[in-house]
């Protein structure tokens, strides 16, 4: 340890006081000259060495008190909430504070994305790489690289084995998520590429883009197969139904089109929000009860759905039938653009992730905002939630990635 | 009769490192990654202002986009919006405040200049607003920089009467001079032109209170003061 020359000669006289006060005054006389120090002794040093040796082990009691005392507020925090053991998958929802923030990436994030089987997830961001990341243990596995430009959206088959990514550099990636390599790359859109998914089958791949059109492509060849028009502008998302027969898209023309996989056909356009619709989600069968509660008729009276989320810049989020192509309601309370809808798996909740830089818990049935959590620093751009572990990510502007746990 | 302040011209890169270029490079690449919603246009005054809390927390919310250069004159900038800087972007309000650099010109010239940026961009941008600030007094005491300002302004402010998407958002000169004074203090300019924390609080108030009612958008912001920063997670409730 290194003492300043000041803390030297403190010492000293505290030293030396020590030993006058305790009657050593032989040793005293010899330290004194050793550390040539004079007679004279100011009152402060009086009783300095006792008061210093005190003061460490009441410091230490403070620290140890201070601690028994935020143990016991993280309990309290926690008691407001059911704990680990009797959490249940349909009713749990994810808690503050975040359980890890992951940095890494150079720009914005703009996609993430869970693994259907391992522990992890992959984030894609406008740097042009994807990353992989266990949300278990908090760390970072690996980076793909291959896209020259911000990558959009990032898909996986059930299996786990392939994901696909799509980029504004206007191309699709297909990678083999065993060996991280890139096993083909397709073109055929003439601008930015704003979505992937993979049909259930896993056998095609659906993107949609800026050149306002939607398509399909076939895994083993990396043909496109089919091409949906009639976006009027910009196409930013793409998602498939459960039973893999109709797509929904939503665009920049502030409406979404439900399409018919095999005939190409425009089915239906929903239009009634006023700006840019920026995502959509199917909702599961277990949400049907909730909808059907929330649209106010008669529970008894089964609504056929399939049904539909979407978010959009003018804040909201409303709710389709897509049987009818009526809007059923509307969720109102962020305060900026939605960027981002995942069904809760128990189909009570609707999650979502906006610019208000807020990820938001919709009691569905209620029509009600159950809960809010600060979650970023700049705009949250995706999320995405475990289907049967208790885990929420989040992606932002602020180049971070959360991960939160759910109770 | 050509006008220097409304010929088009890039910054000459006397200090050799290309900086300029490259700035504009970057806003337009910016530019094709966001989806702004508002463009600020300008010189440091603006730049600098990309730099305070106030612009995290008040004008990033609201999709903000800030192509400024520091030193830019009337034909600096006029140079950027003609090579692609304003071209991928679909504002709904462009913010304008530029002028306080040209100090060759006169106040003919610098209010040729900026008509010229206002016509290149409603041009471009038909379906824009378009707000264009009055320059801001300078030094510390009165001087003929701040009367040929003055001038400036009320010409700006006669000839965008004409133009139907453009406001002029005339900044009241006295709201940075020391009370009963016509001296400009430091709190407020640090070195008598550029803008503290403080300064841009009186620049921004009625800044946002134009763009939020251009927008038809009343972005819930929080307050003017800047300590409000949230630590994530610690705000969380059970009630919307």
């Amino acid at each position: 340890m290194v003492l300043s020359q000041r803390q030297k000669d403190e010492l000293n006289k505290a030293i030396s006081d020590y030993l006058g006060a305790n009657g050593f005054h032989t040793a005293q006389e010899h330290f004194q000259k050793e550390a040539s120090l004079s007679g004279e002794m100011e009152k402060k040093y009086s009783g300095l060495l006792e008061k210093k040796w005190t003061s460490v082990i009441r410091l230490q009691k403070r620290v140890m008190d201070l601690e028994a005392k935020l143990a016991e507020a993280e309990k309290e925090v926690n008691s407001g909430a059911p704990t680990r053991d009797r959490r249940s998958p349909s009713e749990w929802i994810p808690r503050p504070p975040e359980r890890y923030t992951l940095s890494g990436h150079r720009s914005p994030i703009t996609k993430v994305v869970i693994h259907p089987v391992f522990a992890l997830m992959v984030s894609a961001s406008e740097d042009a790489t994807i990353k992989v990341w266990d949300y278990e243990t908090g760390d970072y596995e690996r980076t793909l690289k291959g896209h020259t430009d911000s990558v959009q959206d990032i898909a996986f088959d059930n299996t786990g084995k392939l994901l696909a990514s799509c980029s504004a550099d206007m191309t699709l990636k297909l990678w083999d998520f065993q060996g991280f390599e890139c096993l083909k790359t397709m073109y055929g859109h003439d601008h930015n590429v704003s979505s992937i998914t993979f049909m259930p089958n896993g056998d095609f791949i659906v993107s949609s883009s800026r050149d306002k059109t939607i398509k399909m492509w076939e895994v083993a060849t990396g043909y496109c197969v089919k091409t949906y028009s009639g976006h009027r502008e910009w196409v930013r998302m793409v998602r498939v139904n459960q039973d893999g027969s109709l797509l929904a898209s939503c665009s920049n023309d502030q409406t979404l089109r439900v399409w018919v996989v095999s005939t190409k056909e425009c089915k239906m356009e929903l239009r009634e929000h006023e700006h840019v619709v920026e995502c959509l989600a199917w909702a599961p069968e277990a949400a049907a009860p909730a909808i059907t509660e929330a649209s106010n008729m008669d529970s008894k009276v089964k609504i056929p759905g399939p049904f539909l989320a979407s978010g959009s810049r003018d804040k909201t989020i409303k709710f389709w039938d897509v049987g009818t192509g009526l809007c059923l309601f509307t969720l109102i309370g962020h305060d900026n653009w939605v960027r981002g809808l995942v069904f809760h798996v128990g189909g009570k909740y609707l999650l979502s992730a906006s610019d208000d830089k807020t990820l938001r818990i919709w009691d569905i049935a209620n029509k009600r905002n159950h809960k809010t959590l600060q979650a970023h620093n700049h705009f949250v751009t995706s999320l995405d939630m475990h289907k049967s572990s208790p885990y929420v990510v989040t992606g932002s502007v602020d180049q971070t990635v959360k991960v939160w746990e759910c109770r | 009769m050509s006008n220097p302040a409304a010929d088009p011209q890039p910054v000459e890169d006397v200090q050799g490192d290309g900086r300029w270029m490259s700035l504009h490079h970057a806003y337009m690449l910016e530019g094709k990654e966001r989806e702004p919603e508002v463009v600020f246009l300008g010189d440091s005054i603006f730049q600098q202002l990309q730099q305070t809390e106030i612009w995290h927390e008040m004008f990033e919310p609201m999709h903000c986009l800030n192509f400024s250069i520091g030193g830019d004159q009337t034909q600096h900038l006029l140079w950027r919006i003609q090579n692609g800087e304003v071209d991928s972007v679909q504002p709904k309000v462009l913010v304008l405040l530029v002028g306080t650099n040209n100090h060759g010109h006169t106040a003919q010239q610098v209010t040729g200049g900026i008509m010229e940026i206002i016509s290149v961009l409603t041009n471009k941008h038909p379906q824009a607003q378009l707000v264009v600030m009055s320059l801001l007094p300078r030094g510390e005491k009165p001087n003929p920089l701040r009367e040929k300002f003055a001038t400036i302004n009320k010409s700006l402010e006669m000839q965008l009467t004409e133009i139907p998407t453009a406001t002029f958002l005339g900044v009241d000169p006295t709201i940075f001079y020391k009370s009963g004074t016509e001296e400009i203090g430091r709190q407020d300019m640090f070195d008598y032109l550029h803008l503290t924390k403080l300064g841009y609080q009186k620049l921004c108030e009625p800044l946002l209170e134009e763009i939020q009612s251009l927008l038809k958008d009343f972005v819930k912001v929080e307050s003017t003061s800047t300590e409000t920063s949230s630590m994530a997670g610690e705000l969380a409730s059970d009630q919307p």
